[in-house]
């Protein structure tokens, strides 16, 4: 076994949605709906009243809807049936990006949740500015970084410094993807800190 | 990370939403053209017909009235398991076993996870950054794969819990006696929201 494409493959399988929710939630209705037409099948063909609508009946709704139906709900109804349509298209096709990202390593494949990083990055600029927590809020978006500061009121902040701070902290990890971090200072101070 | 056939799941997601996307587009159609409303209505009623049509061709006795019907609902119910073998396919190859080795036909040795679970917790039990860990195992095509989580602490670098995960995985491999891909996941959870930040040092 190669290793190296082994873990290559964990690491884009753990990064990536498997999409087995939307699968189950599809294949569950798809499942209810052909139970539901055969059972109604059956007991129109016994005989017997159908749970909902005979298949006769449901075929012959289908045959006069356009006639039956105002005009503007069928462009709403069909423009409700394209939308789902849009979405489990946009599900399937897009990357299926989580929000982890991937760690250069040695031997294994490892991979770290943004809010982990965020938190990580709080804490450096909160120790590079000295800042109490809270005063620092760290949001990782796709490829940036976003970290706002709270100043203690009547204490300037040093951009720089704790921009340069967050730049060292992340060249520090490895990351598989570069972050680029933007540090924002609050135009509002924090009281009492 | 499991066994899920993500090739297929996209493959029929996007069927479906095709067909959706059709059946939105045929329907909005109706609403703003007459004659393709008109063209609805005579297809549907055709092919309505054709399908009375072809169920007398093959009748049987009462109560079924025809095979073409009870072929519908046969059709029905096998679309209807292959939607729930769809939902079986979700997951799966989680195992106890993490290696298991012949020994000269004097039996098997076999690692199970449990062990390596216990291990690396008191590998970790010292260290501040990592809050809780689990170990778990899969079996894939390309044979058995480790699952190692580790809910970090509020505030602890990546890069120490990733340097600790490498020397946890290099104990592992050491115990086995071999090498299996590795998955080290970095996770927050309960315990980082409730455990607080770590000190500063």
């Amino acid at each position: 076994m190669n290793t190296a494409s082994a873990i290559r493959r964990l690491e884009r399988r753990e990064t990536h949605s498997s999409r087995a929710a939307a699968s189950i939630v599809t294949a569950l209705i798809l499942a209810a709906a052909f139970l539901w037409l055969a059972v109604e099948l059956v007991l129109a063909l016994l005989g017997a009243d159908p749970l909902i609508v005979r298949p006769g009946a449901m075929a012959q709704w289908l045959v006069h809807v356009p006639e039956a139906t105002v005009p503007a709900r069928l462009v709403a109804a069909g423009g409700v049936l394209a939308l789902l349509g849009i979405v489990l298209l946009a599900m399937a096709m897009r990357g299926g990006r989580r929000s982890r990202r991937t760690l250069k390593s040695g031997q294994a494949a490892i991979v770290v949740d943004d809010d982990v990083l965020a938190s990580a990055v709080s804490r450096r600029a909160r120790l590079a500015g000295n800042f109490a927590p809270g005063q620092v809020t760290t949001t990782v978006g796709n490829g940036s970084i976003q970290v706002l500061v709270r100043p203690t009121s009547g204490l300037p902040a040093d951009r720089s410094a704790i921009q340069q701070a967050v730049e060292e902290e992340l060249a520090g990890y490895g990351l598989d993807r570069k972050l680029s971090p933007k540090v924002r200072i609050s135009t509002e101070g924090a009281l009492g800190q | 990370m499991s066994n899920t056939n993500r090739a297929l799941n996209r493959i029929l997601l996007a069927l479906g939403g095709l067909v959706l996307l059709a059946a939105g587009g045929l329907t909005a159609a109706a609403g703003l053209r007459p004659d393709v409303a008109g063209a609805w209505t005579t297809a549907a009623q055709q092919s309505v017909d054709d399908a009375q049509s072809l169920a007398a061709t093959a009748p049987v006795p009462e109560p079924f009235r025809s095979w073409w019907a009870i072929a519908a609902v046969v059709l029905l119910v096998l679309a209807a398991g292959l939607c729930l073998l769809w939902i079986t396919r979700q997951g799966g190859g989680k195992t106890h076993r993490v290696a298991s080795l012949p020994d000269a036909g004097r039996g098997r040795t076999t690692v199970e996870v449990g062990l390596l679970s216990s291990g690396v917790e008191a590998a970790i039990s010292g260290n501040q950054a990592v809050l809780a860990s689990s170990v778990s195992a899969w079996e894939g095509r390309r044979g058995t794969a480790l699952r190692l989580s580790l809910q970090a602490r509020q505030g602890a670098s990546p890069r120490e819990l990733a340097d600790t995960a490498n020397q946890v995985t290099q104990g592992i491999f050491r115990l086995l006696g071999h090498e299996v891909p590795v998955l080290v996941r970095i996770t927050s959870g309960n315990r980082t929201r409730l455990a607080g930040n770590s000190r500063t040092r």
